[in-house]
């Protein structure tokens, strides 16, 4: 920037120049910082899609609360269930401050969930009928959250990068709350084995597709590119899915369980793991709102919406007077 | 119900104490249609775990922050004339005088600064 010259003053080139050197440099850019107009709409659908995933992947494991185990378990759970709304409300909050310019609010992110045009995670269409899934889901489907979300705890937006921190502060309960049910399931009974090991058969390939395609030839199109040139994170799809299988596959194997994948190894010679690839349409037909319990999750946060209608109205109401 | 709740919510930003000792700092932001809510819904997001000691909130619109072109300023302000570190070439300077450089001790008449 010329010295004198005042940033508002500057051509929208000399913005997007400035803007770059402030990422390239490290700097964190802020809400009502000057950004590129696909910066924004990048931040929008990643964070959106992100905070909405929260909301809906708490209803699998809410499915559970009532059937835990014991008392202690059930607490744990409600906490964790908690804490994913929690996290939720963040990241809708962050995704809220970027649509602003555009006139676009909570209602709109709530509405294109419900018309579809808001995606949520892979994961979260998917049923979770036994125990085994609530500790499934608690173990590699946080921990595969855990994985992709601390990448980005350095992103170039402040405010994302700030909720991951208190996110991936809470995530750490999560995943130990996971290994205690896995671990008392792997040491229960053979009925409770074999129940976990249904478990991991069941997302197996939902935590495969959890990181999405290694390149935009599966599904024809990847935002990842761009996020990485925008420092909004930093690896690519395929090294997080490795980074996945590097930190869990030893500790299944250790706890006596079988992957679903006869071909899956660690190749010494590329330093890479070799595993079975999922069917990539299957992927993009869950996520358009065709997995086993998509319309179910989505109706019931939709009559969850409707039904709390009256306490909006009722503040609303107290509020005009 | 759209229109309505689009004036409905407003942002508040949170803030809190962690003991009585420390000072206040920012956590993040929250929606809510009133100041009470707003304490509710804080309680709820941030302080699940977390001791806290004492939160405020306050109304977003209520703060004037700085803009982006007032940030580049700051940036750019110098401030090194107010501060032992801009005079350190006097160091060398003197010792082209074969003296040296009074340090901050010898300055305050040779008594420790107390901190």
């Amino acid at each position: 920037m010329q010295a004198g010259l005042r940033f508002e003053q500057l051509t929208n080139e000399e913005k997007h120049q400035h803007f770059m050197e402030r990422i390239n440099r490290g700097e964190k850019i802020e809400a009502d910082d000057w950004m590129p107009d696909d910066y924004r709409t990048s931040l929008i659908r990643l964070i959106s899609m992100h905070g909405i995933s929260e909301i809906m992947g708490a209803l699998p494991e809410k499915e559970w609360v009532p059937k835990a185990p014991s008392l202690h378990r059930k607490l744990a759970i409600m906490a964790k269930v908690q804490d994913e709304m929690g996290h939720g409300q963040l990241l809708l909050r962050v995704a809220e401050d970027l649509m602003a310019p555009l006139g676009k609010t909570r209602e709109d992110i709530m509405q294109d969930l419900f018309s579809g045009k808001l995606k949520f995670h892979n994961v979260f269409h998917m049923e979770a009928p036994t125990w085994g899934d609530a500790g499934m889901i608690a173990w590699l489907v946080d921990g595969a959250a855990i994985i992709s979300q601390s990448m980005m705890l350095d992103s170039s937006y402040g405010p994302y990068a700030r909720a991951l921190k208190r996110i991936c502060a809470e995530e750490v309960f999560h995943a130990q709350h996971g290994e205690s049910i896995i671990l008392a399931l792997a040491e229960g009974t053979p009925e409770q084995r074999e129940l976990l090991q249904d478990s991991l058969n069941r997302w197996w390939t939902s935590l495969i597709m959890f990181f999405g395609p290694k390149s935009a030839k599966e599904t024809g199109n990847s935002n990842a590119d761009k996020n990485i040139m925008y420092k909004i994170r930093t690896k690519t799809n395929e090294e997080l899915r490795q980074e996945f299988f590097t930190k869990y596959i030893p500790r299944i194997w250790a706890l006596g369980l079988t992957i679903p994948d006869e071909t899956i190894h660690f190749d010494d010679d590329t330093q890479m793991w070799i595993y079975q690839d999922v069917d990539w349409s299957e992927f993009k037909q869950i996520v358009s709102g065709n997995g086993p319990r998509s319309q179910d999750r989505l109706d019931l946060r939709r009559r969850s919406y409707d039904n709390n209608g009256w306490v909006r109205e009722a503040l609303a109401a107290q509020k005009a007077i | 119900m759209s229109e309505l709740e689009n004036q409905f919510y407003n942002v508040y930003e949170v803030f809190s104490k962690k003991t009585d000792k420390s000072p206040f700092q920012h956590q993040f932001s929250l929606l809510a249609p009133n100041a009470d809510m707003a304490l509710v819904m804080a309680k709820e997001n941030f302080f699940r775990r977390e001791t806290v000691a004492d939160i405020w909130v306050v109304k977003r619109e209520n703060i004037r922050g700085l803009t982006q072109g007032e940030r580049e300023m700051l940036k750019r302000m110098d401030k090194n004339y107010r501060e032992t570190k801009g005079y350190g070439y006097l160091k060398k300077k003197w010792r082209d005088y074969n003296q040296e450089q009074f340090t901050e001790k010898h300055i305050m008449g040779g008594r420790e600064e107390s901190r």
